[in-house]
């Protein structure tokens, strides 16, 4: 009797929690704000997308790459002079850069078998630095001819318009630009459950958890290692993709793509590592921490007047003891520890009871 | 061939540097286990703090030994106050934390001391001698002379006295060194305090001859990093050969290569990837029981 | 006990939910935004029609052309590197804060004879033009600025360029940059500072090399981004069909400002001429590896580093160095009684204690500034239109900031260039500051002809 309503509850809310997902972020933040602040929103979900891919190959098989910026760059190139350049349409590109981007995956990974651990934080390191010193080199003068001699494929503003056949409601280029990136994060998230909760998914753990031992029960751990570096370098081609559309440029150099794979790292740390939906919210925290300081600091704090410039270069600083502070007190980032500090609230308000609710 | 020698010590000289920082990296890395993303930013704020003390005329030597002293003290605490909370974290969240400090150290070495570009004084003059058309500068001169001396401070350091005795052991198993008795704590300490005072030395000669400004020091730890990586990140001796390696190897490619100008770094990372297929923990890496 | 804690716990949530679904259905019902004061929803593009006697063509505009202006204050915005390898620009901002801080404190700019307060709005963007193009989004659409100024960079520009054009139409007024890209007839609302264009720093020291060494062989250093590829590509061309020659050519990192390596390549090339494009901290590197080398070629060096902090980096090697600048040197002793040197040391001393008054970074931001005030005070009207007409139709324009005396910025309807009029100046080790060499250059109305035209309708 308890179970089954503890279950109908659940449902409930579950649905009620859905429900107004899909209204705040479908409706709410693309209907109701200003183009800055969906284009904001549309970078948080792109964000979440590459980090939820990092996740994969970090979280759940423990690999970690400080590199994926370079992917998220390369997907970035490529929607950007598909576009530009052959007048492809935004969507067109995707199934290109998709396949790109996991074929990439799958050069680097195989070399990335052989190191480990930080070693293979640094070659991916590498491989930041490295793609836009070829982009810089390659891409303006043989590829994007319409790019001018310039490091910035700009695109013009009549091919970010919404395609003929999105329904009415998308009527600007910053709403396109938020929905496309908010489909692909919804299949992203559908795509990633199904794979963590698939056979794979479980291989990806055994992997992380104990090499030796997933071996000996027949898991190929070279296949599983590069299908999960190819796969997180999909994610964040995609999202880099999708970069194209809100910023409407594509442009890449080391600090910036260094940059990109740091934040994705920080977000799927801060989200919760192995969790699907954690790097959505560490997403969303960084894009919004940066807005947040610069638009909530005070001008003067005791006798401390703070001009401008003082603010914008404290703005790292906060953020930075901010992420520290985190790792402290929830290493396992938001919602791993939101999650585990709820469940040790539920045990030990269960532990109240007579008869422990089967879970 | 006079090109080619001079080019040599152009890259040498800047070699010396990558190699100060990789060496500051692998210190902290052996004890710790860390890869401390913050080391060029440590180094940075040293510097300033260098050109704070020589604009209140402190004679340059004088403020470097400060600075050096400062750094010292400061880089032990950062391993008792910062990393100690999270010593037994998994590799990630301290990669993440020594990311807050990069951040941090950087931007508030700029609200502190002005994000203008500053003029630090040399510590020494500014000569080139032309011996057969070869160019040599005292820069490079000084910058490979305070790279030896520190290899050979370190080398007797931990190689000859009870101190570095303790100190390799924790490095190379902190438990059983705890339990003989060995201080594991202040080793830990004493590892990121070397690395912060070789940083700021470093930091101090390779920023004199080009100006002081907030990013100063992140092409060069991206170059430390490809070092300490190329040596094997645990062999002091590796990032030594490994950083002028990679000095070396851009100054030739620069002259040599042309079918990369403006992709230089393909030469190092290249590198790197190629001794790491072949030898997975690097040239002078010993294989490591991985902490996780 | 628990169970009734529960129960109650269950009804809470059902509320809530309930509540979630009200909230659903009152919003489905209520209507979407309003309509964004600037959005891409008419065809954009087309260039100012041939033959019109206006440029700007205000028929395509969709925007709130007086956005910005409320009551006594117009809101201005900018974007420039204040972190980062080009974090030494933020002496623009010393300079141009000061001077909007001097005139509102004389109570404003007057636009058709009402005065109004100049508000700036300054954003970090490192110099990535990914973080300007998100900069000058929340510019324009949050913090509803009037238009943009002084936005630094070549490529920081460029990204932005769909963003202000029609339908926009919101000026991107003096860029820092003195690329020729500003002369794209297809973006007649972006227009350069006073910055020397590019290729009119070619042009002059090409016609010098003519005069004074014309079997010159030249030697070239260049960032390898936009800005260096301008240098490069005028270089170039101008050289064709001459006596001159470009014997070496090399690039480095634009985010970096290592040169040694390329310096020495270049100088065991025997050439008897350096021209530096590039800038920042790469200049001084480039002029001390040069002296190093015991190379002694005459050089150029980018007007971008026309800055006494640069100059005396250089050390030994900038002495004799050649560069342009449309302004006066605020370290050349000569120029102390000009009044216009005057206001500004005085001024931003007061307001900017911390900025180097001698150095010309800190000078080219005061001067822009007043520059802007020139051209909101000429206009007849306190539009995006009227103010942009009003910049593109500037008439002998002098006595702006440190502008130099006997100089005229003139632009048309042709004639997309401010900073057509210069002086070729050589540094002065000894003393300290720059010197002149001979009299003005005046280019008026020809950058758009010196440019190589790839790189114009870029």
């Amino acid at each position: 009797m308890t179970a089954d309503r503890a279950r109908i509850i659940r449902l409930v809310v579950a649905f009620g929690v859905l429900i107004a997902a899909v209204y705040i972020f479908g409706w709410y933040i693309p209907q109701f704000h200003e183009q800055g602040t969906t284009y904001l929103w549309a970078e948080a979900l792109y964000i979440g997308v590459a980090a939820m891919g990092l996740n994969l190959l970090t979280g759940y098989n423990g690999q970690v790459s400080i590199g994926h910026g370079a992917f998220f760059a390369l997907g970035m190139y490529t929607t950007a002079i598909l576009m530009q350049s052959h007048d492809w349409s935004f969507t067109e590109t995707l199934p290109v850069v998709a396949a790109l981007s996991f074929g990439v995956g799958v050069l680097v990974g195989f070399p990335a078998l052989r190191v480990k651990g930080l070693y293979l934080a640094l070659v991916t390191l590498g491989l930041a630095v490295l793609f836009p010193q070829l982009t810089n080199r390659f891409v303006p003068h043989d590829l994007c001819k319409t790019c001018g001699t310039s490091q910035v494929g700009e695109l013009k503003a009549v091919k970010l318009l919404p395609p003929s056949w999105t329904p009415t409601f998308i009527k600007y280029p910053d709403q396109w630009a938020y929905y496309a990136t908010l489909t692909i994060a919804v299949i992203g998230i559908v795509a990633m459950y199904l794979i963590v909760r698939s056979r794979f998914g479980r291989a990806l753990i055994a992997v992380r958890d104990h090499e030796a031992a997933a071996e000996t029960v027949g898991i190929n751990i070279a296949r599983v290692k590069v299908i999960a570096f190819a796969t997180s370098a999909l994610y964040a081609g995609v999202a880099g993709s999708c970069f194209v559309l809100v910023k409407r440029l594509a442009t890449a150099s080391s600090v910036s793509v260094f940059q990109f794979s740091i934040e994705f790292l920080v977000a799927v740390v801060i989200g919760g590592t192995a969790t699907v939906l954690g790097p959505f919210i560490g997403g969303i925290i960084v894009v919004f921490t940066g807005r947040w300081i610069s638009e909530s600091f005070p001008s003067t704090i005791l006798f401390w007047h703070i001009n401008e410039s003082v603010k914008n270069l404290l703005s790292p600083a906060i953020f930075g003891i901010g992420l520290i502070l985190l790792m402290y007190v929830l290493p396992d980032g938001i919602v791993g520890g939101g999650r585990r500090i709820l469940n040790s609230r539920l045990r030990s308000l269960r532990r109240g009871k007579t008869s422990p609710a089967s879970t | 061939m006079a090109l080619f020698l001079t080019q040599l010590m152009n890259g040498i000289g800047s070699g010396a540097v990558y190699a100060s920082i990789a060496l500051a990296l692998v210190l902290v890395f052996r004890t710790t286990g860390i890869l401390n993303f913050a080391q060029g930013e440590m180094a940075l704020y040293s510097t300033y703090l260098v050109w704070f003390f020589t604009q209140r005329s402190v004679p340059v030597w004088i403020a470097i030994l400060l600075a050096m002293i400062i750094s010292f003290i400061g880089g032990a605490l950062i391993e008792r106050i910062l990393i100690r909370p999270v010593e037994k974290a998994s590799p990630l969240v301290l990669v993440i934390v020594t990311i807050g400090m990069f951040l941090a150290i950087n931007s508030i070495a700029q609200v502190q001391f002005g994000n203008d570009i500053k003029i630090l004084p040399r510590a020494y003059p500014n000569k080139t001698w032309l011996p057969g058309g070869v160019q040599i500068s005292s820069d490079t001169l000084v910058l490979v002379g305070v790279l030896l001396a520190e290899c050979l401070i370190l080398y007797v350091l931990l190689n000859r006295t009870r101190i570095g005795l303790a100190f390799r052991a924790v490095a190379s198993n902190p438990e059983s060194s705890r339990l003989a008795g060995v201080p594991v704590g202040r080793m830990l300490m004493l590892g990121w305090a070397m690395a912060a005072a070789i940083g700021a030395l470093a930091g101090a000669l390779v920023i004199a001859p080009v100006g002081l400004q907030g990013a100063s020091m992140q092409e060069i730890l991206v170059y430390s990093f490809a070092a300490a990586a190329l040596g094997g990140f645990d062999s002091p001796l590796g990032a030594v050969v490994a950083g002028l390696i990679v000095g070396v190897a851009g100054t030739m490619t620069t002259q040599y290569l042309h079918a990369v100008h403006d992709i230089e770094l393909v030469v190092p990372f290249g590198l790197i990837l190629l001794v790491l297929l072949v030898r997975p923990s690097g040239l002078f890496g010993s294989r490591r029981v991985e902490r996780v | 006990m628990t169970d009734v804690r529960r129960g109650a716990g269950a009804r809470r949530l059902r509320a809530a939910a309930l509540g979630v679904a009200f909230v659903l259905v009152v919003a489905a019902c209520g209507s979407g935004r309003s309509a964004p004061t600037s959005t891409a929803n008419t065809t954009p593009g087309g260039s100012s029609t041939p033959g019109s006697s206006t440029v700007v063509d205000a028929s395509q505009c969709t925007s709130n052309l007086t956005q910005g202006v409320t009551g006594d204050t117009i809101k201005i915005g900018t974007s420039l590197p204040l972190s980062g390898t080009y974090s030494p620009f933020n002496a623009i901002l010393k300079g141009e804060s000061s001077y909007f801080s001097y005139v509102n404190a004389l109570g404003g700019v007057t636009v058709a004879g009402k005065k109004y307060k100049i508000q700036l709005v300054s954003k970090d963007d490192a110099y990535d033009a990914a973080r300007t193009s998100s900069n000058v989004d929340t510019l324009i659409n949050s913090d509803k600025v009037f238009g943009l100024f002084n936005v630094v960079g070549t490529k920081n520009n460029l990204g932005i360029r769909e963003s202000v054009t029609y339908p926009n139409c919101v000026p991107d007024l003096v860029i820092a940059s003195g690329a020729v890209q500003w002369g794209n007839t297809q973006y007649p609302f972006m227009l350069g500072s006073e910055l020397v264009p590019y290729p009119d720093e070619m042009q002059v020291f090409v016609d010098y090399l003519k005069k004074n060494k014309p079997n010159a062989k030249i030697a070239l250093l260049y960032a390898n981004d936009d800005f260096g590829q301008s240098y490069r590509d005028t270089l170039k061309d101008l050289v064709n069909n001459t006596s001159l020659a470009i014997v070496k050519e090399a690039s480095y990192n634009a985010e970096g400002s290592d040169v040694k390596a390329q310096v020495t390549s270049l100088a065991a090339s025997k050439a008897d001429t350096f021209v530096l494009g590039g800038t920042l901290l790469a200049c001084p590197n480039a002029l001390n590896a040069a002296h190093d080398a015991g190379w002694k070629p005459l050089i150029y060096m980018s007007g971008t580093c026309v800055s006494k902090l640069l100059f005396g980096l250089g050390g030994d090697g900038a002495d004799g160095v050649l560069s342009v600048t449309p302004l006066m040197d605020p370290g050349d002793p000569a120029n102390a009684s000009s009044a216009a040197v005057q206001l500004y040391k005085n001024q931003v001393k007061k307001y900017a204690p911390d900025a180097d008054t001698a150095d010309g970074i800190v000078a080219y931001g005061w001067s822009t500034a007043a520059l802007l005030q020139k051209i909101l005070e000429s206009s007849p009207k306190l539009d995006r239109v009227s103010v942009m007409e009003t910049a593109r139709t500037l008439k002998d324009v002098s006595g702006v900031g440190l502008q130099l005396p006997g100089s005229k910025w003139n632009t048309n309807k042709d004639d997309w260039f401010i900073g057509e009029t210069f002086q070729l100046v050589k540094y002065n080790k000894a003393a300290g500051h720059t010197e002149k060499i001979g009299s003005l250059t005046d280019l008026d109305g020809k950058t758009a002809s010196l440019a190589p035209k790839s790189l114009l309708n870029s």
